[in-house]
């Protein structure tokens, strides 16, 4: 998997940008329940409850990057589209790194990392107060990580997943397991980023009981999306688009796209 | 009080609506959508033609007519064919070649229908197939060449193969020997049983048709495709029966003048398969084959290369067989016949004025039956030429057409001189003639459809009223609401159409893909057990399913489990049969425990396991030889040596027949019984169990009427079946509902069907089963056992979800006596659910089946209506006839057969059992 070291490489960039701007903590997120965290210990009565929903730093380069990384995958998709319908498995392959650049990005720029305490002392930053050490300092790197380790642990129960649920077994298998990567690195690494290995936070997303925000959106539309995709492959249109899994990953990208623009936005603190 | 009681009792009265209104609202589209062909009675006579002599005179006087099932055109025109000896008749002007095209559907009955009437035969003639025993498809009534050289007098009419010719023509034929294709594993059988008679016959000369129907090249291609190493042997036999007839013609003085016909009735796709409209499917070879043809001096070249298309020479249809042979061998055109005098043969007769004679009977014959068809007298020379600038209907339009090729008739008869191209435009308008009559398209009755469809709206509006009123919280109906209508979008397409089971295995999938994911929530399971426990199982059995046979259309043939995994390794296969049958024996035996005795009960059931066992094994060693391994031929086989098949399902049948009755005596006796001083202490629990003796019954049912290939699915079915069953025992208010049983079933229903290996083809009904036990034809017990046979998999679980209600009746009144159970718990709706519990408690158990049946009624009246409203929208469609009205009648048996007679009338009658 090439995973790691395309994403070191860039993420690193990234951190000399970040910390070259002065950046502020991140905004607190209106309401009572504010003391409560997002992490809490798995085992009390009822944790579900108090999960919250993910805020997106309100520094400029975390809105920036909100806003020009889903114009920047569109973007990537679209450009590289062509190829994808006549060379699935290379165009996949090098699309991985680039994918996981970009979701590195997004996380270390826009997301509070699990166990990260400015994402959960909401306390309201005083006028002038600056955070030692910026927001990407080498934890929120080691989290990133750590994400990206998980959601490559992640992948092969994706692809098994996505066997279970029709793809090709015997044949395909690279191309399945291509796009099962693309899926979790799109849907599941902002989770892992965000929520860590808290069981507690996990329950509930999987329970689909997480409050909507860009992470979880943006798993619940790729799934969909993913799940969509299938539908017009029996079609007798004869179209090349209409081989596996062209498709998939047309509604996997199209899904977590929209999922994490609407859960960011429209839906933003609601559940299912 | 009496509020709720009349509320309930409205939506019982809509439902029972509801579902009258589905077989009204299908037996009125049918009508209309079927439409009943007029046909002419009679039998032809010459037409009386002004100006012409004496009906020209014809070469032939004898037929020998050889059909090769399934002779595809490349078998017999390609260089890789084995019919060497007929090519070289081709390349020396003895053999004319074509390529008839055969109209869908490209079965044999149909095919025989167009190839000896000359006419289009419907659709229905399709289901008339099917169902052989119908008298209404025989051509006993009809004109066809077999009746006309029978008038002629001139010999008797011998018959050798395939008995479809003798239920097609029953008193017609003197002599005749027919073969069954009953086993598709005969090779070589039913076509020696042909062979064998041919050269007696060739030295008689008390006949003047012969008809030959090989039936083995068709069961290669079943059985092992158009590749199959068969093949190639098998052309070479038959290449060596048409050269011995044909130096029997030649040699022998009473054959001189005979004409010798070799025809497949169909072809065959990739797979070995037919019944649909593929190129392979519709192209079957035609030869007309005589030394006097020699004269014509064709000389075509021999062998071809491989086409594409499969069209090679000059292609012409199947029903212009029919007035050929009868230019050919010198008798009226059969009175409904469409199709047109072939014009290569035109130059047999050297005078144009006979030639004339011909194209004109020909003409007139098909104007009879455009008149007839059209209910006027188009043809009357009436027309005028104002009427003719704008004909009002396409039948006008014709006979318009008719004025210019009708005075080139009239020239030629005369003989004047004309060039050699004079017959195009009459065998143009031939054509022409042909095509508008052949298209049905015109035949729909508008209204019926009309009425037909606002009846099957009216059932939808009545099902959804009744189910919104019986299930409650309301929401819990919202999957069943996005099924219905995903699957009424899709029947609009016929790809999807085509290939239905990805829409049943996704959704199936997804449904318990959900329900397993709501068992994370529950305390008592850790995350990795339930995954490992529950879900995985689950979904891997799903997964199996799925890919246990490859049906649909696009992708038949290609590999799956049964091809990769089961039919190589046979000793795998009898494994998991025998662990099905052994778990059968298991439950069975369960089932009567207590009840009788087990020195009884074990030897009873086992003997019943074992006949039926023996059976199947005795049925795959004729019908699939290949899959038997020799330690169940030994061990099991000869141990009841010499016992008929018959004989054999005819033990099984009446064993499970004797062994239902006892199963049913002991719930009605338990209830009388017991019912006074016991039933207090043990309310419901042991009728309940006592009807999963008539589920295992049926299992053994099932497994008798299915393909060896598919016993195993009933394994993954059990395992589905125990997963639903531990939901239901969930006592924390979690446990599956009413209606999510009913969902999981409906889903069920319909993937557990596709997997055996059903379609929405014509072509994938299995027929192997239909005859188990039945010596002779017996429409109601074949029909029945057709419908097991193919509906093995819907029965087992719409039986299966009776005992499952039975449970989640009982779970309800243990959560009732348990009280508190999930007080508290539950969010907005509890008070409707409370209220829906209290309910039931006043109505009973019935209300359980209630709402079942309320499920079954929306999807079923949903799905009437969407295939009745493409059906009509796409009536002009290509593929009207080969994707959408196929689906119409699958539809018929899925609403009729399984949800009336099975999911309401039989469950209802088990339900009733159970809850005595």
């Amino acid at each position: 998997m090439p995973l790691v070291d395309p994403v070191t490489m860039s993420s690193s960039a990234i951190v000399k940008g970040a910390v070259a701007q002065p950046t502020s903590t991140t905004k607190s997120t209106p309401g009572s329940q504010a003391t409560e965290s997002s992490t809490t210990t798995t085992g009390s009565s009822s944790p579900l409850a108090t999960l919250r929903p993910v805020q997106i730093k309100q520094t400029p380069a975390a809105q920036t990057v909100r806003h020009a990384l889903p114009a920047a995958l569109t973007a990537l998709y679209l450009f590289r589209f062509d190829a994808l319908v006549t060379n699935p498995v290379p165009v996949m392959f090098n699309a991985l790194p680039v994918v996981a650049a970009f979701q590195m990005t997004y996380a270390l720029l826009c997301l509070p990392a699990a166990g990260e305490p400015a994402s959960k002392s909401n306390r309201k930053p005083r006028p002038g107060e600056k955070k030692k050490g910026g927001d990407i300092g080498s934890s929120t790197i080691i989290t990133a990580l750590l994400a990206s380790v998980l959601t490559s642990i992640a992948t092969p129960f994706l692809y098994l997943a996505m066997v279970l649920f029709g793809a090709p077994f015997l044949t395909h298998g690279s191309h399945t397991f291509l796009c099962a990567a693309h899926l979790a690195l799109l849907a599941l690494f902002p989770l892992f980023y965000v929520h860590g290995v808290d069981s507690a936070a996990w329950a509930a997303v999987g329970g689909f009981r997480a409050p909507l925000d860009e992470t979880f959106g943006g798993l619940v539309g790729g799934l969909v999306g993913a799940w969509l995709g299938a539908v017009p492959i029996p079609l007798d249109w004869d179209r090349e688009w209409q081989r596996w899994p062209v498709t998939i990953l047309c509604g996997a990208y199209g899904g977590y796209l929209l999922g994490r623009v609407l859960g960011g936005t429209l839906f933003w603190g609601k559940k299912f | 009080m009496s509020f709720r009681r009349n509320g309930s009792l409205s939506s019982t009265l809509l439902l029972i609506v509801a579902n009258v209104l589905i077989p009204v609202a299908i037996v009125i589209f049918a009508t209309g959508f079927f439409p009943y062909k007029p046909l002419l009675p009679g039998l032809a006579e010459y037409e009386p033609l002004d100006g012409y002599g004496e009906p020209p005179e014809a070469p032939f006087d004898k037929l020998v007519f050889m059909v090769v099932d399934a002779l595809r055109s490349d078998f017999v025109y390609t260089t890789n064919s084995g019919f060497k000896s007929t090519q070289s008749l081709i390349r020396h002007g003895a053999a004319i070649p074509f390529t008839a095209h055969a109209t869908s559907p490209t079965v044999t009955m149909p095919r025989l229908k167009a190839i000896t009437t000359g006419s289009v035969p419907s659709f229905l003639d399709v289901v008339l197939n099917i169902d052989e025993g119908d008298e209404s498809s025989s051509l006993a009534s009809q004109d066809t060449w077999l009746a006309q050289m029978k008038a002629k007098g001139t010999g008797k009419l011998v018959m050798y193969g395939d008995d479809t010719w003798l239920k097609l023509f029953p008193g017609t034929l003197d002599r005749a020997d027919g073969t069954t294709s009953f086993f598709v594993a005969d090779f070589t059988e039913v076509d020696h049983n042909v062979t064998r008679n041919i050269p007696g016959e060739l030295r008689n000369d008390d006949w003047n048709t012969m008809i030959l129907h090989y039936l083995g090249l068709d069961h290669i291609g079943h059985k092992g495709g158009p590749r199959s190493p068969h093949m190639v042997p098998k052309q070479r036999e038959m290449d060596g029966i048409v050269s011995q007839i044909y130096k029997a013609i030649e040699t022998q003085d009473h054959l001189k003048s005979t004409l010798f016909v070799l025809c497949g009735d169909h072809g065959m796709n990739d797979a070995g398969n037919h019944g649909a409209s593929s190129p392979g499917e519709t192209s079957p070879a035609l030869l007309f084959i005589s030394p006097k043809l020699k004269g014509l001096q064709t000389n075509q070249d021999s062998p071809l290369p491989d086409a594409e298309d499969f069209q090679f020479y000059s292609t012409v249809e199947q029903s212009d067989l029919a007035p050929t042979l009868a230019a050919l061998l010198g008798f009226p055109i059969p009175k409904n016949n469409l199709g047109v005098l072939i014009p290569e043969f035109l130059s047999i007769w050297p005078k144009k004025a006979d030639q004339a004679y011909l194209l004109h009977q020909n003409a007139r014959q098909i104007q009879t039956v455009i008149s007839a068809a059209s209910g006027t007298k188009t043809f009357d020379g009436a027309l005028t030429a104002e009427s003719c600038a704008s004909p009002s209907s396409d039948y006008e339009e014709l006979a318009c057409a008719w004025q210019g090729p009708s005075k080139i008739v009239m020239s030629a008869r005369v003989g004047d001189d004309m060039n050699s191209q004079w017959a195009l435009p009459v065998v143009t308008w031939l054509r022409k003639a042909q095509e508008l009559m052949s298209g049905m398209a015109s035949n729909y009755d508008m209204s019926r459809l009309i009425l037909g469809q606002v009846t099957a709206l009216l059932a939808v509006i009545f099902s959804l009223s009744t189910a919104t009123k019986t299930v409650s919280p309301t929401r819990s109906l919202t999957p069943l609401l996005v099924i219905s209508i995903a699957y009424s979008i899709m029947m609009f397409a016929s790809s999807y159409v085509e290939e239905e089971q990805h829409f049943w295995y996704l959704a199936t999938s997804t449904w318990f893909g959900y329900l397993t994911l709501r068992g994370f929530k529950r305390a008592n399971t850790t995350f990795p057990a339930h995954l490992l426990l529950t879900a995985f199982p689950v979904l891997v059995s799903l997964r199996l399913l799925r890919a246990w046979n490859q049906t649909g259309q696009k992708h038949a043939g290609t590999p799956d489990i049964v091809k990769l995994f089961i039919e190589p390794h046979p000793h795998f296969l009898w494994l998991l049969v025998g662990l099905t049958y052994f778990w059968t024996h298991r439950q069975l035996v369960h089932s009567f425990h207590g009840r009788i005795p087990v020195p009884i009960n074990y030897p009873v059931m086992t003997g019943l396991v074992l006949a039926a066992f023996t059976f199947k094994a005795a049925f795959t060693l004729e019908d699939a030889p290949e899959l038997v391994v020799e330690f169940v031929k030994s061990s099991l086989l000869d141990f009841t040596r010499g016992a008929s098949l018959i004989a054999r399902a005819r033990a099984v049948f009446v064993g499970l027949g004797l062994v239902a009755m006892a199963a049913m005596g002991f719930i009605l006796w338990e209830m009388t019984g017991t019912g006074g001083n016991r039933k207090r202490s043990r309310p419901k629990r042991v009728p309940a169990e006592a009807i999963t003796t008539l589920q295992h019954l049926y299992t053994i049912l099932a497994l008798t009427q299915s393909r060896t290939a598919n016993i195993p699915l009933f394994l993954i079915f059990n395992l589905l079946y125990w997963f639903l069953s531990n939901e239901i025992d969930v006592l924390d208010g979690t446990g599956l509902s009413t209606v999510e049983l009913a969902i999981s079933s409906l889903l069920l229903q319909y993937a557990s069907f596709f997997a055996m290996g059903g379609s929405n083809a014509i072509s994938s009904v299995d027929l192997s089963n239909a005859y188990n036990g039945v010596s002779g034809f017996n429409v109601v017990l074949v029909g029945v056992l057709t419908y097991v046979g193919n509906w093995a998999g819907p029965v087992w679980w719409a039986f299966g979800t009776v005992v499952l209600l039975g449970k989640i009746w009982r779970r309800d009144q243990r959560q009732k006596r348990l009280g508190s159970g999930n007080d508290g718990k539950r969010g907005s709706d509890e008070k409707e659910e409370k209220a829906e519990a209290k309910q039931r408690l006043e109505e009973g158990p019935v209300s359980l089946f209630k709402t079942y049946v309320a499920v079954t009624t929306l999807f079923t009246a949903f799905s009437v209506a969407a295939v009745m409203a493409a059906c009509t929208i796409l009536r002009t469609h290509l593929f009207v006839w080969t994707v959408f009205s196929p689906k119409y009648l699958y539809c018929v048996a899925w609403s009729l057969g399984q949800h009336l007679v099975v999911n309401v009338g039989l469950s209802g009658l088990l339900y009733w059992l159970g809850s005595l």
